[in-house]
């Protein structure tokens, strides 16, 4: 699924080059959750950007799906991003004008997918994060949960290789952070590969694999032996899970 | 991403701040209104000048003294007998008449006026397409039998008799009593010329009372497409007769259309111009202000971006913007515009004269206008790093 060697990136920061990221070697199964941890400016969010198509790497090579990434074209790169990668960033990036709904159709509108066929997808994918009675609302309406949860629908609508997601518990209380992790729980449970970058431990955990940066270089990479279930944490407080018929979802329900 | 979906992406881009959308237009708008109307009010003016003209005939023409030449003026370039000479040699010719005018006084039963009174022969009447409103207008045999008749414009009638019928009363021009034979019924102009009141008396009763110069031939030929053949005719016959080559000049209402034409269309097309750096200021303002939309929208660019937008797909929706700013401003514009010449067409009468053709090219316009003017921001939104684009506040 995802096989990076020996990728570098060194960004040019005035005068003199700054190595953001040096001699990764990672592979990525599909049906893995993977964690990415490390301290800030360890070359987390770098790695992420490379993986997600959105940077191209200075040295290296990234194959997706078998197929050679680093060398295509922009034009090339965004049809990638659009079929292969669905992303979830720490703060949201939902369009605000737009309802839930049209947030999710975006990726399907670069895709082609008919009017009928993006409205249909679209409402599946908000059910499946339990936003089905959230069809209409803008983010504004929305919890920060609520929002990141549209976000993970945007993100799987297209059926990606893989969901990149950087921080997306960054900005969410530890609640709305167990639902996040729920959900993302339940996707790979259905075969869903996902990548995620955090700094908070508990929610590494929650992952089957944790992978260490430090200085731009990958030091560690271990299995977790036991992940934690979201759902025992979220479902101490009963109907705020993935029902969507709840209001107290989010950073509302804890003190 | 088809086409259709990127005019619903840039609707919503639109419609998510209406009141700056309609103030981004307002140059268009303006622009667009301002070439409409003029074009519109030139082109009814164009065509009741034509009607006007159309109307006095076609096919007539004039023979008169150069002016321009440095040739001394003898008075004695025409005479009377020119007439008889020019209408046998030059069949194409069917009438023609010397034309004296001077200004003098004449005087009615109830006032007096000053007026212009012209000594012509009987042909005039049917040079000008005389429409008598009561009597006649003099015949030959007055003319040569230089009787003291004169014709009236019926404006001239009514201010010097009054209530009081001129038909068969006496007219004094200077100390010169006539016999009126005739009434000019008026012309109706749409154009509203002011005329100054004319009365009309034989050329040979003319030359005795003033001088026995002729100072000008008006003639009309079988028809407008012969009128400047015939006219370059006659003139040669007066250049032979009196040998003054060079001395004569001519015009036809036919070449004075042409000008007018001309003229009235470089007018048009001037002032249009002047309108179209309205136009082209809007574009400016348009394309102003969508490069502050691609500034505010960076973070929106960015987020387009990492779900699969090309660079091609945030340069169409850019542009698609732009021009859907610019025809929302050219349609509103077109409004006003077409109103306005509307308006003026009312009051002043005139046909109101907004083409398809001109509709049409406006709306091209605003659209070209768009492309222009969009290309620069939509270009600026689509060269966006999306990690930079995402970074953005
Ligand atoms: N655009 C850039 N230009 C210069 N240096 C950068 C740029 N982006 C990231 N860096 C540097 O690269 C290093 C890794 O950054 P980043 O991947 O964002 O770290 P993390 O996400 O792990 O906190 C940092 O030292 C950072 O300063
Ligand atoms: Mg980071």
């Amino acid at each position: 699924m995802i096989r990076v060697e020996n990728l570098g990136k060194t960004y040019m920061a005035g005068a003199h080059p700054v190595v953001a990221l040096a001699g990764v070697n990672l592979e990525v199964k599909p049906g893995e959750f993977v964690a990415i941890m490390g301290p800030s400016g360890s070359g987390k969010s770098t790695l992420m950007n490379l993986l997600g198509c959105l940077d191209t790497p200075t040295s290296g090579c990234y194959f997706l799906d078998g197929t050679k990434v680093s060398g295509m074209n922009d034009t090339e790169l965004a049809r990638t991003r659009n079929r292969k990668i669905g992303f979830v960033f720490q703060t949201f990036n939902l369009l605000p004008r737009m309802s839930a709904m049209r947030n999710v159709e975006q990726p399907m509108i670069y895709a082609g997918v008919s009017p009928r066929e993006r409205v249909r997808r679209a409402a599946q994918a908000l059910e499946r994060v339990g936003l089905a009675q959230r069809l209409h609302h803008k983010p504004s309406e929305l919890s920060g949960g609520q929002v990141q949860r549209v976000s993970i629908a945007r993100a799987l609508v297209n059926n990606p290789s893989v969901i990149l997601a950087d921080e997306p518990t960054g900005n969410l209380d530890t609640r709305a952070g167990e639902e996040i992790m729920a959900i993302f729980q339940e996707l790979n449970r259905s075969g869903v590969t996902i990548v995620l970058v955090t700094h908070e431990p508990d929610i590494a955990l929650h992952t089957s694999r944790i992978v260490h940066f430090r200085d731009g270089r990958l030091v560690g990479d271990e299995p977790v032996a036991d992940p934690l279930d979201a759902r025992q944490l979220v479902s101490v407080e009963p109907a705020a899970n993935q029902s969507g018929s709840s209001d107290q979802g989010g950073e509302a329900g804890l003190p | 991403m088809n086409l259709l979906e990127s005019i619903r992406v840039a609707l919503e881009g639109i419609m998510a701040s209406k009141l700056r959308s309609l103030l981004t237009t307002l140059g268009i708008v303006i622009g667009i209104a301002a070439v409409i109307a003029v074009v519109a009010i030139g082109q009814g003016g164009r065509a009741v000048l034509m009607s006007e003209m159309e109307k006095i005939g076609t096919n007539i023409f004039a023979i008169y003294v150069d002016w321009r030449t440095n040739k001394q003026v003898t008075g004695r370039e025409f005479d009377l007998s020119d007439v008889a000479v020019i209408k046998d040699k030059v069949p194409d010719i069917t009438r023609l008449s010397p034309v004296n005018q001077v200004s003098g006084e004449a005087r009615g039963t109830k006032d007096k006026k000053s007026t212009q009174i012209l000594g012509v022969s009987s042909d005039y009447a049917y040079i000008r397409k005389f429409n008598m409103k009561e009597g006649r207008f003099f015949s030959e045999e007055d003319d040569t039998g230089k009787r003291r008749v004169a014709v009236l414009d019926e404006e001239l009638g009514g201010q010097i008799f009054g209530r009081v019928d001129p038909l068969g009363s006496k007219v004094t021009l200077g100390s010169t009593p006539f016999l009126v034979v005739g009434v000019v019924a008026k012309g109706e102009s749409a154009l509203g010329f002011e005329e100054n009141p004319k009365v009309y008396i034989p050329i040979q009763v003319w030359q005795v009372m003033f001088n026995t110069q002729v100072q000008e031939l008006e003639g009309s030929a079988v028809s407008k497409e012969k009128v400047d053949e015939a006219m370059g005719q006659a003139v040669k016959v007066l250049e032979r007769r009196h040998r003054e080559p060079g001395k004569y000049a001519s015009v036809s209402m036919e070449q004075e259309m042409k000008t007018a034409n001309k003229i009235t269309g470089i007018m048009t097309l001037v002032i249009g111009a002047i309108a179209g750096i309205s136009l082209f200021v809007g574009g400016i303002g348009v394309m102003n202000i969508m490069l502050v939309s691609v500034t505010e929208r960076t973070r929106e660019i960015g987020i387009r971006m990492a779900l699969g937008a090309r660079r091609r797909d945030i340069l169409v929706q850019f542009l698609i913007e732009a021009v859907m700013l610019c025809l929302l401003g050219g349609v509103i514009g077109m409004a006003l515009g077409a109103g306005g010449a509307y308006l003026i067409a009312k009051l002043a009468k005139w046909p109101p004269l907004v083409s398809w053709y001109t509709a049409l090219l406006a709306f091209a316009f605003s659209a070209a206008i768009g492309v222009v003017f969009g290309i620069l921001p939509a270009n600026k939104a689509a060269r966006l790093n999306p990690i930079e684009a995402l970074r953005r506040e």
